[in-house]
């Protein structure tokens, strides 16, 4: 007699099985017991132990996305200036919408990021030993510097110019963010005998 | 393993923002799925955690992206299928190598350091049959481990895991064929004990 193949079996129990294998697996045991030592495996591989992770991996991870972020940061630090002027330009000339005040505004707190940008470059953050807290403090002040990037990279320019004074928010608290970081950094720099 | 986890929405707007507290968030939520994932396919557990690792870089460069339909367990494992699926890829060399290895240190081999090998990890309290299908589940194919996990336990169809292999449906299904009567063979002759 011809029994069931695996794949009948495997179809069989996906609800597919061909009209031959349905009937023959009615009449036949032992095609009966393959599908069900079918079912059984897997469920007994579903309740298999969940198994964990022995080490952390996060941090990893996040050293990985800081670093990205420091990176691109940089980029941005001097792209900036030069979209500042663009923008400083666009608010000026709408005045309908807008006050130029914002644009002002704007090109400061843009330049004072800039130049922060570019104190900040002069710590070296991997290249001398620091405080734990001190490290950490830094760490996570870049973070908090790397949302308002985001949501700066998320106000596209049509945002921008209907939102001027988020966008000049989000620089101000930029520039107070990293003036802490400097301030972290400086400390540091004193403390470590530089 | 059913995995019902619900993430609060805000958790993931704050994530999606890039605020790294939220994203540490997923992380604790999802590693011991993705992990268990990586792990039953590739057994190395290094291996497993270098799958975590890359899986959580792209879901935290891309969480941008992710728009919400369906589960974020569901998106977030399929980033970590395609990271296991792509190590295999990578580790076939390897693998070849390792299959020498072991039929060279598991020959005539009843008691000794197969069964060690064997036997750590294996669950405390979970019944023999159990342990048997686990063991005799490590010694497919990381493609037949693969097949079966994702098919079996994960629930994806032949279709999903032909997309994510870069095959075809009867690939899948015949893998997923082969591996049984594998399974089905090591049980019987109690190889896997
Ligand atoms: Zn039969």
């Amino acid at each position: 007699m011809m029994h069931c193949t695996m794949d009948d079996v495997l179809a069989l129990a996906a609800g597919e099985g061909s009209a031959w294998a349905r009937q023959h697996v009615a009449g036949c045991p032992a095609c009966r017991a393959e599908l069900e030592a079918l079912y059984q495996r897997v469920a007994q591989l579903k309740a298999l132990p969940v198994r964990r992770p022995a080490r952390d991996r996060w941090p990893a991870v996040r050293n990985a996305v800081v670093a990205e972020r420091r990176r691109r940061r940089e980029r941005w630090g001097v792209s900036g200036l030069a979209a500042a002027a663009v923008l400083a330009g666009l608010l000026v000339f709408r005045p309908f919408w807008t006050k130029p005040v914002d644009a002002a505004e704007l090109a400061r707190v843009k330049e004072q990021s800039a130049t922060l940008e570019q104190q900040l470059q002069r710590y070296d953050p991997n290249g001398r030993v620091t405080s734990g807290r001190s490290a950490a403090l830094a760490a996570a002040l870049e973070d908090r510097i790397a949302v308002i990037d985001g949501e700066l990279a998320q106000l596209g320019p049509a945002q921008a110019q209907a939102r001027p004074a988020d966008l000049v928010t989000l620089w101000q608290q930029r520039v107070e963010l990293m003036e802490q970081l400097v301030s972290v950094h400086v400390t540091r720099a004193a403390y470590v005998g530089l | 393993m059913t995995i019902s986890l619900a993430v609060p929405d805000i958790l993931v707007a704050r994530a999606k923002s890039g605020d790294l507290e939220a994203l540490e968030a997923l992380y604790r939520a999802f590693e011991t799925p993705v992990y268990n994932l990586a792990l039953r396919v590739l057994r190395r557990p290094e291996d497993a955690e270098d799958v975590l690792q890359d899986t959580f870089l792209e879901v935290v460069r891309s969480i941008k992206q992710y728009r919400g339909e369906g589960h974020l367990w569901g998106w977030i494992r399929q980033i970590a299928t395609s990271k296991a699926l792509m190590r295999i890829r990578q580790d076939r060399v390897r693998e070849t190598e390792e299959l020498h290895e072991e039929s060279a240190v598991g020959a005539g081999n009843v008691g000794g350091a197969g069964e060690m090998r064997g036997t750590e990890g294996m669950s405390p309290g979970a019944v023999p049959a159990q342990i048997d299908l686990e063991r005799a589940f490590e010694r497919l194919s990381e493609t037949s481990r693969a097949v079966v996990w994702l098919h079996d336990v994960e629930g994806y169809t032949h279709e999903e895991i032909a997309e994510q292999m870069g095959k075809t449906v009867s690939f899948s299904k015949s893998q997923l064929a082969r591996a049984h009567v594998r399974l089905r063979r090591m049980l019987d002759e109690g190889v896997a004990r």
